[in-house]
């Protein structure tokens, strides 16, 4: 920070953050790059799988090249197909929840933050509770008790999930309502939620930007394992957990079925969490 | 001063006990769209239903059923399981010590690798950024992937482990003292099924223990490599101590708070990833009563699971931060 007197950093997002790109290593370049790809090809699935995700095109248990790329399953579908349609559905739901736990945690962290006082002992109160419970497990008790379904399941995750962020909103927020352009627009007469929106939102939003990629990756792994325990869209949707523990009884004969959507989990997690480490980097190093 | 900050966290886990209780409440009364159902089984007639109404009291308002849930937990009576039959609370009682034995061997794997890749990776050497990657890649590795690889690999293609289960089949079935298998074999002298149960563990602990332990390591890593900077570790390599004596007497003490805080945090992703592991294992305990519980939709034996597992959970943390008082003594001035 040159110059800057107390209280008057620019808080936004400067353009010069955007010279360190050159900075980051290659390893986050790579992880940026194959997330657009996987949004890409996520966004283009029913034009570039080969085949209907539901459709059979022959005998169940085919070996790789045989009928398609990856061979079929157990019931004669193509795995490759189901393969890229279960990757789409993990990516976005991946993404889906933390666009929502992001989206209820700046709703609960504004108020907490902007308003203070008693409103925020409670909200955060609510919050560290929340915090201090298993999040994993009572997604689990909650998509049981909703019922089996994905959108159960992404409400579940989501329900554990956005005390993370409440946390991370409210203490940006507390640091920025102390700030004199805060003080500002409350003197124009500005209404409580045009200030929480229009001059506290911006202030966090880069350290709920780090949050939320760092997260991407980790969701992706929590709802694969929520699918393998059959908490998920019921079968036959193509979803790469739930197809991993179907093939649990041909991992030794043919062990392709099981091991190729384990593998595919793997990929998409991998890749958002270097580009996580990446974009945090990025953000943050400046 | 001290007392105070006792009384302090007590009171705080009391309060986090309590919205776990409400929560759970809140999962089995009012969440399914027909408790009752939900209690009775998918498949239950609609006598069966409204006999179930009657017996859960679902016709009494809501605060009064809150009260008699607490009563009844009080006593320690958590339902009856849909797809056992059997009360939550004995099923539970049953498969614990198995899970139990399966966590800490995790945690000891988790803290001998994370010490050791930590301590070892923390000196700038070459390669360190395909270590980067290896950490990185070893964090996103899904805990189905390592289980069936290690299945794959360790016993079906080398034969060095067996499948699952908690021993061979045909091995002589021991009861002891304290219902946990390897501690029961010792003390009743069978000693060849310890070894056995130990044999056992080995794929399952290792495979739920991985990422955590890399993810320990990582922030070992990067906490060491702080300390190893600060003026203390110049002022102790000036005395001409070696590297390897100042990170282990001076810089590793002052770098196990952050290791210690995930650690907590680690233990949730590890309780839900037991119910993977010893589905794909076959280990007879929790895990395995959960998925269970998941495909019979059998709500009861889940909330059950959940407030168990949520006290563990909660207790566990509060002794880890009872741990980092103990660890850094900077903490106890805060406190």
């Amino acid at each position: 920070m040159e110059s800057a007197a107390l209280g008057q950093e620019p808080v936004s997002l400067g353009a010069r953050r955007f010279r360190v790109l050159a900075a980051i290593g290659p390893m986050e370049r790579v992880g940026i790059a194959l997330v657009f790809l996987i949004t890409l090809v996520a966004l283009l699935v029913p034009l570039i799988a080969p085949h209907g995700p539901y459709e059979t095109i022959g005998p169940a248990y085919q070996p790789p090249g045989h009928y398609g790329l990856l061979g079929t399953d157990e019931v004669g579908r193509d795995l490759f197909s189901r393969l890229l349609y279960g990757m789409r559905a993990s990516w976005f739901s991946a993404l889906a929840v933390v666009a929502a736990g992001a989206l209820i945690g700046f709703a609960v962290g504004l108020l907490a933050g902007v308003r203070g006082g008693w409103v925020d002992t409670a909200l955060m109160r609510i919050t560290d509770a929340g915090l201090a419970l298993p999040g994993p497990i009572i997604a689990i008790a909650v998509a049981v008790a909703l019922g089996p379904s994905l959108v159960h399941t992404l409400i579940a995750v989501t329900v554990v999930w956005w005390p993370w962020y409440a946390r991370i909103v409210r203490a940006e927020a507390r640091a920025i309502v102390v700030r004199p352009h805060f003080d500002a627009a409350r003197l124009a007469g500005a209404g409580g939620l045009r200030l929480a929106v229009r001059h506290v939102m911006p202030g966090a939003l880069p350290a709920v930007v780090i949050a939320a990629s760092v997260d991407l990756g980790y969701l992706i792994l929590t709802l694969a394992g929520l699918s393998f325990l059959g908490l998920g869209a019921p079968p036959p949707a193509p979803e790469l957990g739930a197809m991993a523990y179907q093939g649990l009884n041909a991992l030794f004969s043919f062990p392709w079925i099981p091991l190729a959507p384990a593998v595919a989990v793997f990929v998409l997690a991998a890749a958002a969490n270097m580009a996580g480490d990446g974009l945090r980097d990025l953000l943050e190093d400046v | 001063m001290i007392l105070r900050f006792v009384l302090g966290r007590a009171l705080g886990l009391l309060v986090v006990l309590w919205v776990l209780v409400t929560i759970v409440f809140m999962l089995g009364a009012v969440i399914p769209s027909e408790p009752a159902r939900a209690y009775a089984g998918a498949g239950a007639s609609p006598a069966v239903i409204a006999q179930k109404r009657e017996e859960l009291g679902l016709e009494k308002p809501l605060l009064t059923r809150y009260v008699d849930y607490l009563e009844r937990l009080g006593q320690g009576d958590l339902s009856e399981s849909v797809h056992t039959h059997q009360p939550v609370a004995d099923d539970l009682r049953e498969a614990f010590p198995a899970t139990l034995e399966l966590l800490l061997a995790s945690i000891g794997i988790t803290m001998l690798i994370g010490l050791a890749v930590g301590v070892v990776t923390a000196r700038p050497r070459r390669g360190t950024g395909l270590l980067r990657g290896a950490l990185l890649a070893g964090a996103s590795v899904p805990v189905f992937t390592l289980g069936l690889l290690a299945l794959f690999l360790f016993y079906y293609k080398l034969g060095w482990f067996p499948a699952g289960g908690q021993t061979a089949p045909g091995t002589i079935h021991v009861v002891g003292p304290t219902g946990f298998l390897s501690l029961d074999a010792l003390l009743t002298g069978h000693f060849g099924v310890f070894v056995n149960v130990l044999w056992h563990l080995v794929l399952p602990a290792t495979a739920l223990a991985l990422t955590p332990a890399l993810l320990t390591a990582r922030t070992l890593r990067s906490s060491l490599r702080h300390s190893l900077r600060q003026d203390y570790a110049r002022t102790a390599r000036a005395k001409g101590l070696t590297e390897r004596q100042v990170l282990w007497r001076h810089a590793l003490r002052n770098s196990l708070n952050a290791p210690l805080t995930i650690s907590g945090l680690e233990l949730g992703a590890m309780l839900a990833g037991i119910a993977v592991v010893e589905t794909i294992f076959a280990w007879p305990g929790i895990g395995l009563y959960i998925d269970r519980a998941i495909a019979a939709n059998d709500v009861p034996a889940i909330c059950g699971v959940t407030l168990v597992v949520g006290v563990v959970f909660v207790v566990a943390n509060a002794i880890v931060d009872a741990l980092q008082l103990v660890v850094d003594p900077r903490l106890r001035q805060h406190a």
